[in-house]
């Protein structure tokens, strides 16, 4: 009883709180950050230096009026929202945040389930996020949010492929889907000094499947005043922003495992080692974003088909020669 | 408790499968079809193959349905034609052919379904039965030749393809 249902229970709920938090601090985060790199303040009114303001905007999301446009394929847009949220929050489960450690006598991960299929379960349910955009996009029967699900597909259709061949690479190395198992096989030497090219590759079209600058396609502002949710307002915008912050954690958090040694780090214990190399690469996230202009969508596509796709397989098969040979 | 399981899967799958035949609206019938591949993965999982059900998640739910999606999407299809078609093609005849094909297919499934449980396929062989390194010893040992030639045969049918929407 106790192993089976309380002990997750309280997992699951402090899961969602912690990184609930944490994804609003990253809105916080970003808007300071980006506020600094620009030379002014960012957010400074509501607590100190901003800092309750992702709290205050939550609130006044609650009670913004709800608009569903006339023509709006209803069902479908109250669905979009919901489907980005949940799966994003889905993959939350499967990251190891740290080494298992006992009390009381009982054995407790810091994951909530370590799967033999692992890292295929965030793939594709990492795919299956970008629905909420697309089908977002088509169902506000708007023409620019039409334009962004439509370029939503396009772009994970291309970028999926690139990060999946990244991921090969790391599997070849390790012999198991399991994230656990490739936190434990980094022990010695990262992830990132054997597969620079890999980490490269994963850090590019994870970017990419973010929507994230250079590569916000779906939402270019400038050329689409916001894309697939420009119909969106109240707590349904607020769950689309929710996503791809959450999005956004589980990224940084799949580069910690992947390449960066996980919770693997001196001195300090494995889950705070975990927490500051995740932060380390959401912040090289938002610095990318204050950095490079948004790049023309043909060249978007040209940057995957013909540099990252060919460079990425060509990764896994020098991997593969190397591992064949030594 | 499985059992209760399976049918009900069995149940959901169905139902999805006949929404995507019976939505007027396209991008509707591929979310459908998106729930179905979803049942189906739900069977997978029933049946201990971990492996399949994600690839079945992976490879129809995220990769085909996604392709199905934009390329509705890119050629604007509307609502399906006139409803007085689809009525006259559902004509009583066509229905009858149609419930007798199901009755069919049930009294197979039932004709078939405790022999397929017993002997080879019991619980103790289902075990590991999807398990990934199973699979993959499978496909690079015994199951490399037909493997390898689907390929080649996938890759010719893109050229294929490539070539015929290629305008001169």
């Amino acid at each position: 009883m106790i192993d089976f249902f309380i002990i997750p229970v309280i997992k699951v709920i402090i899961l969602f709180t912690v990184c609930l938090l944490i994804v609003a601090y990253t809105t916080w985060a970003e808007r300071k950050i980006l506020g600094h790199i620009q030379l002014r303040y960012g957010p400074m009114r509501v607590g100190w230096h901003g800092l309750l303001q992702p709290i205050a905007d939550g609130i006044k999301n609650f009670f913004k009026e709800e608009v569903i446009p006339d023509n709006a394929d209803k069902a479908v847009f109250l669905l979009a929202p919901v489907i980005s949220i949940s799966v994003a929050i889905i993959l939350l489960a499967i990251i190891p945040f740290g080494e298992p450690f006992t009390i009381f006598g009982k054995k407790i991960t810091l994951w909530l389930a370590n799967p033999s299929i692992g890292i295929l379960f965030i793939l594709g349910f990492a795919t299956l996020g970008s629905y909420g955009t697309i089908l977002g996009g088509w169902s506000s029967g708007n023409k620019y949010g039409y334009m962004g699900g439509l370029r939503a597909s396009a772009m994970i259709l291309s970028y999926e492929l690139s990060l999946a061949f990244a991921v090969i690479s790391i599997i070849m190395m390790t012999g198991s889907l399991s994230l656990v198992d490739m936190v434990s096989a980094q022990h010695g030497l990262w992830n990132v000094v054997k597969q620079p090219v890999a980490f490269f590759v994963f850090l590019i079209s994870g970017t990419a499947e973010l929507n994230r600058t250079p590569f916000d396609m779906p939402e270019a502002e400038s050329e689409l005043c916001c894309g697939y949710n420009v119909e969106y307002s109240s707590m349904k915008f607020a769950l689309f922003f929710l996503a791809e912050y959450t999005h956004m954690f589980v990224f940084a958090s799949l580069v910690t495992t992947l390449f960066l040694g996980g919770w693997h780090g001196p001195f300090l214990p494995g889950i705070v080692w975990f927490f500051i190399k995740t932060f380390a690469i959401i912040f090289v996230c938002i610095w990318v974003r204050a950095t490079f202009p948004r790049l023309r969508y043909d060249k978007v596509m040209k940057l995957e088909w013909k540099f990252l796709l060919p460079v990425a397989l060509a990764n896994v098969i020098v991997t593969g020669a190397v591992m064949a040979l030594v | 408790m499985e059992l209760f399981a399976i049918l009900l899967f069995g149940i959901a799958a169905t139902t999805t499968a006949l929404f995507v035949i019976f939505s007027k609206n396209t991008v509707h019938s591929a979310l459908w079809m998106v729930a179905n591949c979803f049942t189906v993965a739900v069977l997978f999982l029933l049946l201990n193959s971990q492996f399949i059900a994600i690839l079945q998640i992976i490879v129809y739910a995220g990769a085909i349905m996604m392709f199905i999606l934009y390329a509705i999407m890119m050629l604007n299809l509307k609502k399906a034609g006139d409803e007085d078609q689809v009525k006259n093609n559902l004509a009583p005849g066509r229905l009858l052919i149609l419930g007798l094909f199901f009755i069919g297919l049930i009294i197979l499934g039932i004709g078939f379904s405790p022999q397929a449980l017993k002997g080879g396929m019991g619980a103790d062989a289902l075990a590991g039965f999807g398990e990934i390194n199973l699979v993959a010893n499978y496909i690079f040992s015994k199951g490399l030749i037909p493997f390898e030639l689907v390929s080649v045969l996938l890759t010719a049918a893109v050229v294929g393809a490539v070539y015929l929407a290629k305008k001169d």
